[in-house]
């Protein structure tokens, strides 16, 4: 028997893929706030191992502000991702993805708001970076910034400029289907 | 817009109803709607010529431009 993999079975195993994505994002994201708010308020040594055994005890004795700037940028980066992540499974759950007529509106919205989040990821990772990099500077030992999940700021960037590119080509698309439905 | 379309006008003046234009011309009821009611972004010659056959018109009298102020 021929097994055909048709659009539908591809969008059910991306809605997949994408919650198991977002579970795992979530959970970064609660780790991060958890282990800033346990570290700041309770018990200094959580810098120590601060997520995933990454150890910012350095930077939280130089400097407790510059700490909480930096776990706080990087909690925004993995809320953004997160973000990211709930769209794209609402549009998948709720089948606003019509086939029949796949310019639509919902989507072009659906693209701009990944776009500007992924942006907005650029932004954060790109200053969270460059802030480890100043840290390094002055003599303080931090990981290495993928483990900070702070790399890739210009690939977030990069992504973010192509989807706006996409979002306009498919706003023009809209106005020449509604030109074509409106034709008589 | 300042393309406006008379088409209920020529429709009263020959006494014609929606039915019956949209059953003469071919064209669904909803498609002579948005004609009417001035919704459309183009209209094809095609359309044009069979309007203009079934109400005995000139394209002038179904179009008419005002300039917007």
């Amino acid at each position: 028997m021929e097994i055909k993999i048709t659009t539908r079975h591809i969008l059910i195993a991306l809605a997949v893929v994408a919650w198991i994505i977002f579970v795992g994002v979530c959970i970064e994201a609660g780790g991060f706030i958890t282990n800033t708010i346990y570290t700041m308020v309770f018990n200094a040594e959580g810098a120590r191992n601060f997520w995933q055994g990454n150890d910012l005890s350095q930077l939280y004795n130089f400097d407790r502000v510059y700490f909480l700037v930096e776990t706080s940028i990087m909690s925004i980066v993995a809320i953004m991702r997160a973000i990211i992540f709930y769209l794209i499974i609402k549009m998948l759950q709720e089948n606003k993805l019509n086939m029949a007529q796949p310019f639509n509106k919902d989507l072009v919205r659906l693209i701009l708001n990944i776009a500007y989040l992924a942006l907005g990821i650029g932004l954060f990772s790109s200053w969270g970076a460059k802030h480890a990099a100043w840290f390094v500077q002055q003599g303080i030992k931090m990981p290495d910034i993928e483990h900070l999940r702070l790399g890739g700021a210009d690939v977030w960037l990069f992504m973010g400029v192509t989807l706006i590119v996409i979002a306009q080509i498919f706003k023009r698309g809209i106005e020449i289907q509604t030109e074509n439905e409106l034709t008589v | 817009m300042p393309i406006i379309v008379n088409l209920d006008v020529m429709m009263a003046r020959r006494k014609m109803s929606l039915n019956e234009l949209s059953d003469k011309v071919g064209l669904t009821l909803s498609n002579l709607s948005i004609l009417k009611t001035g919704k459309a972004k183009a209209i094809r010659f095609s359309t044009l010529e069979a309007i203009c056959e079934v109400l005995n018109c000139q394209p002038a009298d179904i179009l008419e431009f005002k300039k917007e102020d």
